[in-house]
């Protein structure tokens, strides 16, 4: 990443990019201001979203599906509940299908991601993203966004790992492998157990998880926005 | 719907009410609800009204609470509350609190009205009344269509299978024979214009006919049994069954509206599939041998299993079952009477607790006591009784009806007692009433007499009804001991299970679900001085009296007959699997459906409970 992040709040690269982008998916994005950072985080909304990949590299690998859904303050709500295949534009490896069960004839069904990408987008306007393990939906993202509109992708990110990293550290309490996924995160808050990798299903799982972890912060008073996004 | 939200989905129709909606319309609910989790001691809501939305527990346990701050009821995984969740009823204000870390959904209530405008079966279980709710989950259970065999809803009019055959008194022997055989039955009615003056069976045609070798030109009349048992047309199939199983009759003629309308008999019953008891009762009598008797009540499983399988209603069951041990009993004292000769004073064998009020099921034990004429004198006539009590209590205990662990038996000395005796007890009892003794003898206030001279039981009976009809001290005691089994607020985990033991992770069906309702039944009795013994006939009968409201004694009769099924469904799966038959259920047996009518069930116990604790307890 650049140091201008540094040196310019969220907020203030998104106006610059604003001011520079031609019209498009992205821009229309960008003309909606983020969540405000300093409201309670009840007042936020949040885009819970989860992508199932052809692999862990955002520059050499290809997205296969997303599933999303909004938490709207201190709830979930089930009714913009999205799920999308995507079409990759290589074989799909053998290696993820084994774990996410999208096989290639599926695949080819699905849609391309020029055209899925202004939906996601679009469904992101004005909240914060949410996912376990961000960096990867947002790497996915900012490369998607490089590639087919050549600007940059910005959200803020609220990140239920590394919100669960925090609470570790706060705790004073070693981690041990395997102690941050998903799904043992989620035991820990008592949270049902939910079949794994399907995008929409994980999507839920963490926008779940985040509940359970805000409702968690030992703070008697709620916390802010700023409180729970990662630096980004 | 995004096929991924078919998880929730899923969840949804694995739970009453969603369970009762069609796939096209539960298919719309996922996308309706909202996600909220509440940490542990956290109210629910924590906003707005309790009436915003109605909450669907996903995971974890929340308890709800009015605003007196009493438990109305403990929550778990699929288990309902806030907007219209009836089992709240009549407590408008309350909230929750979640116990554990809990993932609640929520549905908004203008969508819970909507999907209760369009689909009656969803909108049943937000009715405001958790009566109305049971009845409709009683007539539900018949799901196999097969509700006609039920003994309590057919009645005796529909099993004619076809018009009386009858003669006039002064036809010939001959003649009413030709006209038998013609017409292929094995008994004929004898007629005098409409009025039925006798009956005439095959036996009677062998026995006083063809081996006496009577002349056949006599007239019918000579050899007719006059003036027989009858039922009316609308009584229902299970009394007519008890009559016949009772008395040990084959035939039974019917009138409609006093005039003649046919003939029942016992095929009409083998062809329903009931047989075993009427021919159970039957052979009851024809045993000379304890032995005979017990492998006659070896069969009283299967006969339950039947019955279940029939449809039968709990309480009509519990007749049926009752009979047999009845039989039993009589039949036990008969063989007594033949070995230690006639009685030296009249004496009355009476059963108590379930016998008495015919509720008895696969597992009971024997609580019975005699009464003895006041003429009895222990030194002439003692050793007579305690053989003949002996004889009887070992002989029930031979067939499964083993001794009463607290000795509430004939043969305990304390319950064998002449007629002033026994006065003497309930006037202590009553008189001077003791809460621990009240528990341990408030067996002896359903009676009834199985055998003997009826008119002792009948003075003691009458002796101690006056005494107890509007008795507030008396009855102010009895109310205490019908609060001492309440019903438990819900399923939840531990809470209301046995743990440990023979029967861990159960609930007992007969102490937090029977004994409740029949406690509350009998203060209602004795308030009333009602001779009802049997549960439902009690409340059948108080109800007109003001001792309890009308639609509380018919809530009262819903739940015991909802429980009572579950009880004998329970049981008869437990003969079927080769188990002996108990009271104890696990939770995971129950359908969503039993459990959600269970928790009603229980509410309306509780709400009468409190009804009753208001009246005497203040």
């Amino acid at each position: 990443m650049s140091i201008w992040k540094y040196l310019f709040n969220l907020e203030e690269r998104r106006n610059w990019w604003t001011r520079k982008m031609p019209d498009g998916p992205l821009r229309d994005y960008y003309a909606t201001p983020f969540p405000d950072r300093e409201i309670d985080w009840r007042q936020a909304d949040y885009l819970a979203i989860d992508f199932e990949t052809t692999g862990l590299e955002a520059s050499q690998d290809q997205i296969l599906s997303v599933g999303y859904a909004t938490v709207r303050g201190d709830r979930l709500v089930l009714g913009d509940a999205t799920h999308i295949l995507i079409r990759p534009t290589v074989d799909i490896p053998e290696a993820s299908a084994v774990v996410h069960g999208i096989l290639d004839d599926e695949a080819a069904e699905a849609q391309p991601l020029e055209e899925v990408l202004p939906v996601i987008l679009n469904a992101l306007k004005g909240k914060a993203l949410l996912a376990h393990h961000a960096a990867i939906e947002y790497e996915f993202l900012n490369h998607a966004c490089r590639n087919l509109y050549g600007y940059p992708f910005l959200c803020p990110v609220v990140d239920t790992l590394a919100l669960e990293v925090r609470q570790f550290r706060m705790r004073d309490q070693a981690i041990r492998s395997g102690d941050l996924r998903l799904a043992k995160a989620r035991a820990r808050y008592g949270l049902p157990r939910y079949p794994a990798h399907n995008a929409l299903t994980d999507a839920l799982a963490a926008g779940e998880l985040f509940l359970a972890q805000v409702a968690y912060r030992s703070s008697s008073k709620p916390p802010r926005l700023k409180d729970l996004i990662v630096v980004s | 719907m995004e096929i991924e939200l078919i998880e929730i989905r899923d969840f949804l129709s694995a739970h009453h009410p969603f369970n009762q909606l069609p796939e096209q319309a539960i298919n719309q609910v996922p996308a309706l609800l909202q996600v909220r989790y509440f940490r542990r001691g956290t109210t629910i809501p924590d906003s707005g009204s309790i009436d915003d939305f109605l909450y669907l527990v996903r995971s974890g346990a929340v308890e709800i609470h009015n605003t007196q701050d009493e438990l109305l009821a403990r929550l778990g995984e699929g288990d309902l509350f806030g907007y219209r969740a009836s089992h709240m009823e009549g407590h408008a204000e309350f909230q929750g609190t979640a116990m554990e870390d809990s993932l609640v959904y929520l549905l908004p209530a203008a969508e819970v009205d909507r999907f209760c405008k369009e689909q009656p079966q969803f909108s049943y279980f937000f009715e405001p009344a958790g009566g109305g709710r049971l009845r409709d989950a009683i007539s539900n259970t018949g799901e196999d269509g097969s509700s006609h065999l039920g003994l309590m809803t057919t009645q005796i009019g529909d099993m004619i299978s076809r018009a009386p055959i009858s003669m006039p008194p002064d036809a010939s022997i001959q003649d009413t024979a030709t006209v038998m055989s013609d017409e292929r039955v094995s008994s004929i009615l004898i007629t005098e214009g409409e009025r039925l003056v006798g009956i005439v069976t095959d036996r009677d045609l062998r026995r006083r006919v063809v081996a006496k070798g009577l002349d056949t030109s006599l007239p019918i009349s000579h050899i007719m049994t006059a003036d027989p048992h009858t039922l009316e047309a609308n009584n229902y199939a299970f009394e007519a069954m008890l009559h016949m199983a009772r008395d040990n009759f084959h035939h039974l003629p019917i009138l409609r509206q006093g005039k003649v309308a046919g003939m029942l008999t016992a095929t009409d019953f083998a062809e329903r599939h009931t047989t075993s008891a009427v021919y159970l009762v039957s052979s009851v009598y024809k045993q000379h041998e304890v032995q005979g008797l017990a492998s006659i009540s070896s069969r009283i499983p299967q006969l339950l299993q039947n019955l279940a399988a029939a449809d039968a209603t709990a309480n009509s069951i519990g007749h049926v079952i009752t009979a047999v041990v009845d039989a039993i009993t009589v039949r036990l004292l008969q063989l007594a009477e033949e070995r230690f000769g006639p009685p030296p004073v009249p004496y009355a064998w009476i059963a108590a607790g379930s016998q008495a009020r015919s509720e008895q099921t696969a597992k009971s034990d024997q609580d019975n006591c005699l009464v003895m004429d006041d003429a009895y004198d222990p030194k002439a006539h003692g050793e007579y009784f305690k053989a003949l009590t002996g004889f009887v209590c070992d002989g029930l205990n031979a067939c499964g009806y083993v001794y009463c662990p607290g000795e509430m038996m004939a043969t305990t000395d304390k319950w064998r007692q002449p007629l002033a005796g026994w006065k003497r007890y309930f006037n202590h009892w009553i008189e001077q009433p003791e809460p621990k003794a009240l528990m341990l003898t408030c067996v002896f206030f359903d009676l009834r007499c199985i055998h003997g001279e009826k008119n002792l039981f009948r003075q003691l009976r009458e002796y101690l009804l006056a005494k107890t009809r509007g008795n507030q001290i008396f009855l102010a005691y009895m109310a205490g001991n019908a609060l001492s089994f309440k019903p438990p607020l819900g399923f939840f985990r531990n809470f209301v299970l046995i743990s440990g033991g023979e029967h861990d992770h159960t609930f007992d069906l007969k102490h937090n679900g029977i004994v409740p309702i029949v406690d509350l039944a009998r203060v209602y009795a004795l308030a009333a001085g009602s001779h009802a013994i049997n549960t439902q006939d009690r409340l059948k009968e108080v109800a007109s009296g003001g001792e309890v409201s009308h639609g509380g004694a018919h809530d009262l009769r819903d739940a015991l007959e909802f429980v009572g099924s579950l009880r004998i469904r329970h049981q008869a799966r437990q003969i079927k699997a080769g188990e002996a038959p108990n009271n104890y259920m696990s939770p995971d047996d129950l359908s969503h459906f039993e459990r959600s009518h269970l928790k009603d069930a229980f509410s309306v116990v509780r709400t009468m409970q409190n009804v009753l604790s208001q009246r005497y307890l203040r």
